[in-house]
């Protein structure tokens, strides 16, 4: 499976965040997505989520030759920020999402064998969620996009604000469910790209470029990087 | 001294100037017009300073002006048994004594102060005292022309006139001083926005010492009150060396200015707190129910606090009034004539009145807050199905709140007509009653249309939308402008009743046309 984005742009006012990207993703892997603080890379997200409307290009995924455009379904949208309804407990949270998505999930399994898999402790499952602490919250946003398996996976700095353990078992789960899908990762750490990421993609100049690894050193790529990301663009 | 007084009143006048073309940027068509580099327009902002020049000269006279036209002159001239000049001098005294506290310039965090002193590193001292001596001249110069004006209108003595603002600098001074003096034993800092219980028990014993002693005949003698004032401006004399002499305006200034920002960073946060605050921790509350009617029940249980309460609530008041009402009739049969006309053309009132008790904008409100605002990050949640599922729970939902004030008022006003002497057409009776449940209906819809049609948040909680204020204060217009309007109720009730029905068949198939496309968060 592919997932294609041709000349998407948008702009806002008079300034053209997203010139003109065209990108092939290819499913399994993890793209790391970098780019200066106001590249773009949360507006290509919302473009692609369909939160904000493109001004102009497609994007679809291919799968044996047949083109499609991805559905709601299709894409989990994991934001910085952990957003989850704070009235509900985290058990009612997950049942209800099951129950909204029982026709597209398959093997639905109960509700505490998904908490056991992302680690959240037995006395916490029935707690309002608006008591939740961040890397809690975060964790159940995790877990209700992993479970709708989705075909494109967005992640948007998830693992900045978590501390250093629940932030390994993080990556650790990212990288047991890219097989199959499309995971494309944004952050600003560059080790952590380097260390989570198989291919690393630069959003820069309103374009968005792979950087090829070649047979570099670790030290020799990160001044690759930088030098691409501080080129001058011709805007 | 001059070079910081220009100083600040640039800065004072730079976000001014932003804050307005902000304000202006936020309104629908007028956004359209106005360049994308508003804020680097030369010529706007010298018209802008140029107003702002104007506005600080206004506001030296426009606030004195109101204030002695409603709380002194037009106050005192309320005690018709009263000596005007008494009256004019005793609540102008009291009232005084309150602005030395509540209003003292040099407790007031305010932005500017901020600016200058944190951000831009400017002498605290300094800044503060030609800024606070600035402010006293215009006090003076504010309060001798409103003061001789009004005063000598009220039959006041000249020289009593002239005391007035050197008593009022007077007064500001020997409080700011005293405020110092206490900072400098205690560490804390007084602030004129944050007023302790003492303060506001003083402010309401002045209150009524400056308003209640005229309504029992008794005001303070004229000697009196010039020897309170001349006590104030000695005070005052006394205490400029301290002001001026003070040396920690910084600390002063950092500690005030620290509450100011938590203030400011609090006010975003405080929207999405107090929202979660009503979120009820009862752990006994479930639901049985199967996707979005058990999403519905949890938040509509959880949230019984502000949504089922203030029903109730209305209810009961409205029952509480209807009773009244009954017993009114009972005791002075009299008025039920008078009554019975009232009802018959007074039904357009009501839309007010039900405008005024729809809990729909609280619902609406709560809904995105605690709800609407985290699942419409997920993609299940957006799907048009959905959307449109959840959509016709909703207005089950928030149709049934507000139907039971409105059913019990329009069943209310419908036997106070019949009590009152009944109608000739019993028609008016089933009339009346729809259309009051009618118009619940409607605000009902209306509110949880626009809400899905313009959803107005964006992720930080911000209310975004130029056009969701717009159609507010619309609303909020025509129900005001339906008070004036004297229509017999057969007539304006079958009228309203048709338009509810007609808006709400149109309310609804625009949300089902548009609202997948409109119900997303702002970015």
């Amino acid at each position: 499976m592919k997932f294609v984005i041709e000349h998407l742009q948008k702009k806002f006012g008079g300034k053209e965040v997203l010139r003109d990207i065209d990108f092939t993703f290819e499913s399994g892997k993890i793209y790391g997505l970098l780019g200066r603080n106001g590249a773009g890379k949360t507006t290509l997200f919302n473009c692609l989520n369909r939160d904000i409307k493109a001004d102009g290009g497609t994007f679809w995924l291919e799968e044996n030759g047949v083109r499609r455009v991805p559905e709601a379904g299709d894409v989990g949208y994991v934001l910085s920020t952990p957003t989850v309804p704070e009235f509900l407990t985290g058990r009612e949270f997950l049942k209800f999402f099951l129950d909204i998505n029982e026709k597209s999930i398959k093997n639905v399994r109960p509700l505490d064998e998904y908490f056991e898999y992302m680690g959240i402790a037995a006395d916490d499952r029935d707690k309002l969620l608006k008591d939740y602490s961040h890397g809690m919250k975060n964790k159940m946003q995790m877990l209700v996009n992993i479970i709708a398996q989705p075909n494109l996976l967005l992640l948007d700095e998830p693992l900045t604000s978590l501390d250093v353990v629940t932030s390994e078992e993080m990556k650790k789960l990212l990288r047991s469910l890219k097989a199959g899908r499309i995971t494309i990762f944004s952050t600003h750490i560059m080790d952590l790209a380097l260390d989570l990421c198989d291919e690393i993609v630069l959003l820069h100049g309103g374009v968005l470029e792979n950087v090829d690894k070649e047979n570099l050193d670790v030290g020799e790529f990160k001044d690759k990087i930088i030098a691409a990301l501080t080129e001058e663009t011709d805007e | 001294m001059n070079k910081t007084l220009k100083i600040s009143f640039d800065l004072k006048n730079t976000y001014r100037v932003n804050s307005v073309l902000y304000g202006l940027k936020q309104i629908p068509l007028v956004k359209k017009l106005l360049p994308e580099k508003l804020y680097g327009v030369r010529g706007l902002k010298v018209f802008a300073n140029v107003v702002a020049v104007l506005w600080e000269v206004c506001s030296a006279f426009l606030g004195k002006i109101l204030y002695f036209l409603i709380m002194v002159s037009g106050a005192a001239a309320m005690y018709g048994n009263m000596p005007k000049d008494g009256a004019f001098v005793h609540c102008f005294l009291f009232l005084s004594v309150i602005g030395s506290f509540m209003n003292t310039h040099l407790f007031n965090p305010t932005r500017d102060k901020y600016y200058a002193i944190i951000l831009m590193r400017m002498d605290a001292r300094e800044y503060t005292l030609i800024n606070y001596g600035y402010m006293i001249l215009k006090v003076l110069v504010g309060f001798l022309a409103c003061g001789l004006f009004f005063g000598m209108g009220a039959g006041v003595p000249v020289w009593l006139c002239v005391m007035m603002p050197f008593f009022v600098a007077g007064i500001k001074i020997t409080v700011a001083a005293s405020n110092l003096r206490s900072y400098k034993r205690t560490g804390d800092a007084y602030n004129e926005n944050r007023l302790g219980k003492f303060a506001w028990l003083a402010v309401g014993l002045l209150l009524a010492l400056a308003y209640g002693l005229p309504a029992l005949g008794i005001i303070v003698p004229e000697y009196a009150a010039a020897a309170v004032m001349a006590a104030g401006v000695i005070g005052g004399i006394l205490s400029v060396r301290r002001i001026i002499g003070f040396d920690e305006y910084r600390a002063v200034n950092q500690q005030l200015l620290s509450q100011l920002l938590t203030q400011m960073d609090a006010m975003g946060s405080a929207a999405k707190n107090a929202s979660e605050k009503v979120i009820s921790a009862d752990t006994d509350i479930k639901s049985d129910k199967k996707g979005f009617e058990f999403l519905n029940e949890l938040f509509v249980k959880r949230h019984r606090k502000i949504l089922w309460k203030s029903a109730l609530r209305l209810t009961a008041v409205c029952l509480f009034l209807i009773l009244g009402c009954l017993l009114a009739f009972y005791i002075r049969p009299e008025i039920r004539q008078g009554a019975n006309e009232l009802l018959m053309t007074f039904l357009p009132y009501f839309v007010f009145i039900m405008y005024a008790i729809n809990r729909g904008t609280g619902f609406t409100r709560a809904l995105f807050m605690n709800c609407d605002h985290s699942l419409l990050t997920y993609s299940f949640y957006k799907q048009p199905k959905m959307v449109l599922k959840l959509f016709a729970i909703r207005l089950r939902e928030i149709i049934k709140i507000n139907l039971l004030p409105a059913a019990v008022l329009g069943a209310g006003l419908a036997l106070i007509l019949y009590v009152s002497g009944g109608t000739e057409n019993p028609i008016n009776y089933v009339v009346i009653f729809v259309s009051i449940v009618a118009m619940s209906v409607f605000f009902s819809v209306h509110y949880l249309t626009i809400y899905y049609l313009l959803q107005p948040y964006n992720a930080g909680t911000e209310m975004k939308s130029g056009m969701y204020q717009v159609v507010l204060t619309v609303t909020y217009i025509v129900c005001f402008a339906m008070m004036r309007l004297r229509l017999d109720t057969l007539i304006f009730g079958v009228l309203c009743i048709a338009f509810c029905a007609v808006y709400c068949g149109a309310a609804c198939l625009l949300v089902y046309k548009f609202a997948p496309r409109t119900f997303k968060l702002r970015s």
